[in-house]
């Protein structure tokens, strides 16, 4: 924003009607140099040059610059700010931002906004307008869509963190505090009890927090030849307890015979038992969860099916992110450590793939992880990408 | 072109432009007040609901706008037609953005209560096809896109179907207990909101397949009316009155 705010003074200084006139004029070489000679008969080539070299540049910001002039004509729109005017009912709003807060700052004023469209797809835009030195305005547009939510993201993995550590220990101390004062028998069984309950909590939480950083920091992944069909039995009867206690069914689709990936196995029966343990936790009771691998092409996809409460569509790009919560106090009585899909995140990574979820509230969600598949006596993707 | 022609066709391509931007944050609020709605955002009702006075007062000035370009320009054929469209389109804007008014009061009122995730996700559902409506009624009216327009109605009837479906999901997470009656009512008067939204998107889609082809739309209530008058010229058009009883006398 500073360079930009930087190189329209400058040019607000000299040469700046003329580089309006020639972005305008849309590639017009003949115009171009018309008005370039005229700016100074001397050096009219280099003068030419020298616009022809700022008005490419400013094409290239990241930046959607527009340019008024003293009436409020829109004399200049950089490409990005071109595409700013479609159709969409988004541009047409951050079009209106833009040319009220122009006219704000042809009164000498300097605007800024953060406007913040629910899309979809969501987008959060700043809008700068302020006005130039020899008359008229310049607004710049800045898509700040992954900077904002970049920002929550930290903001929420701090407060998080601190919350699924802190309540388990507090609990301990709360707990121990009322063991110690107490004579009778069954109180002081009952709160032996919790104390348990709470000490399995929090080192659960820590084996999931090594288990993420083993995986995010231990190095390169194991690549050997893993049968898809192998990994999932193993995940199914990982889970098989849980979803018993449920009275869940976890049904293996009919896939390809001798189906096999590239990879460790050990990570992908962690990311595949994450993806149907946490299935099982969110599905009502009796009711299904599929679990399916097809060959697509370069791939094995991995599809973890349940018909469960779903996810609400805000929450739907959060998911993976460490400690997130779609719904807190349903989380907590589910047991869940809010690390499981951040490994299946990690372990997609690790392996060259991705993982991603399709879900709507009510009707239940399928996850999805991809894994490069392996071909005998060809070189694995993984290896080709590392 | 005369300087009072180049004046009359700015004041068009204005007020056009200003329904085109009025439409875009209608079409924005639709997801806006279904968070309100879904995630008991009362500040963000009370926010929703104020920004409605702007739009009131937007539309009032672009009829007034409207009004004067008739007045003062008596325009004719295709340019009476785009003035027109603009007035009646301008109230079914204004009366859309209400509709997401009364979607954010019915927020208020059943704050508090949860309902469960069929029910969340339907109305998801209502939301989007509802703004995916008036989305393209916007843009076939920023573009004057006539057959753009004529499938809005087509694409309307999905939102009907979603709102039987969730009248349906209603009545059965009532009848488990999840959902006390007042919240019942709420959200089956929320679920008319959304399919009403609908409706005005289809009505703007007719108005500008009138401005850009000249043909009135086909009302079927109206056509009804029309064959039913053939044979009975009188008011009612051949309804069935009930029979006159003559006066009894005491």
């Amino acid at each position: 924003m500073i360079f930009v705010l930087g190189l329209l003074s400058g040019l607000a200084a000299g040469v700046v009607s003329y580089l309006l006139f020639v972005a305008s004029s849309k590639n017009n070489s003949v115009v171009i140099a018309e008005q370039a000679t005229s700016v100074d008969d001397e050096q009219p080539n280099e003068n030419l040059e020298s616009l022809l070299l700022i008005r490419d540049a400013v094409n290239s910001l990241s930046v959607g610059v527009v340019v008024v002039g003293t009436d409020g004509t829109v004399i200049f729109r950089n490409k990005l700010a071109e595409s700013v005017t479609g159709v969409v009912h988004s541009d047409v709003l951050v079009e209106e931002v833009v040319e009220q807060h122009l006219s704000a700052a042809l009164n000498g004023e300097t605007k800024r906004q953060v406007l913040d469209l629910f899309g979809p797809p969501r987008k959060v835009f700043s809008v700068l307008a302020t006005p130039l030195l020899i008359g008229g305005a310049v607004a710049m547009i800045e898509d700040i869509t992954e900077r904002y939510l970049v920002d929550a993201v930290r903001t929420d993995f701090v407060a998080n963190i601190s919350h699924e550590l802190k309540t388990p220990v507090g609990a301990l101390a709360v707990l121990a505090e009322a063991l110690s004062q107490e004579d009778d028998f069954d109180i002081i069984h009952r709160l032996s009890e919790k104390m348990v309950d709470e000490a399995i909590r929090v080192g659960r939480t820590i084996d999931d927090l090594l288990e993420l950083s083993r995986i995010e920091f231990g190095g390169e992944a194991v690549k050997d030849e893993v049968d898809a069909e192998a990994i999932i039995s193993e995940s199914i009867s990982r889970v098989s307890p849980l979803a018993s206690t449920h009275s869940i069914r976890v049904a293996l689709i009919e896939m390809p015979q001798s189906l096999k990936v590239v990879g460790d196995r050990r990570q992908l029966v962690s990311a595949i038992g994450n993806l149907i343990e946490n299935a099982v936790k969110y599905s009502e009771v009796g009711s299904a969860v599929e679990v399916s691998a097809e060959d697509e092409g370069e791939w094995v996809e991995f599809r973890v099916k349940d018909f469960g409460l779903g996810i609400p569509a805000r929450d739907l790009d959060r998911v993976f992110e460490r400690f997130y919560r779609v719904d807190r106090a349903r989380s907590r009585d589910t047991g869940g450590t809010g690390l499981g899909l951040a490994i299946v995140r990690h372990v997609a990574n690790n392996h060259g793939g991705e993982v991603s979820v399709t879900s709507i509230e009510g009707d239940g969600s399928t996850f999805l992880l991809k894994i490069p598949k392996y071909v005998s006596g060809k070189q694995s993707i993984m290896r080709e990408s590392a | 072109m005369t300087e009072a022609r180049k004046i009359f066709h700015r004041d068009l391509g204005d007020v056009q432009q200003e329904l085109v931007r009025i439409s875009a944050g209608v079409v924005e609020s639709i997801p806006k007040c279904t968070a309100v709605l879904l995630e008991q955002d009362l500040a963000g009702a009370e926010v929703m609901i104020m920004a409605d006075d702007e739009i009131d007062a937007r539309t009032i000035d672009l009829e007034d706008r409207c009004i004067q370009i008739l007045a003062l320009q008596a325009p004719v054929a295709g340019e009476l037609r785009q003035v027109i469209s603009a007035l009646k389109i301008c109230a079914e804007i204004e009366r859309s953005a209400d509709l997401v008014v009364n979607i954010c009061k019915a927020a208020r009122r059943i704050y508090g209560h949860d309902f469960d995730p069929k029910l969340r996700g339907l109305v998801l559902k209502m939301a989007e096809q509802a703004r995916h409506l008036f989305s393209e009624a916007t843009s076939a009216y920023m573009t004057m896109d006539a057959p753009r327009a004529a499938a809005i109605d087509d694409m309307d009837s999905f939102l009907d179907d979603l709102q039987r479906q969730f009248i349906q999901a209603i009545f059965e997470s009532h009848a488990a207990g999840r959902i006390d009656l007042q919240v019942a009512i709420q959200l089956a008067v929320v679920a008319r909101f959304y399919e009403r939204i609908g409706d005005h998107a289809v009505n703007i889609g007719e108005k500008v397949r009138f401005q850009v082809t000249g043909l009135p739309p086909e009302h079927s209530g109206a056509a009804r009316h029309r064959q039913r008058a053939i044979g009975d010229p009188t008011p009612l058009g051949g309804v069935q009155r009930p029979q006159e009883v003559p006066p009894t006398s005491e």
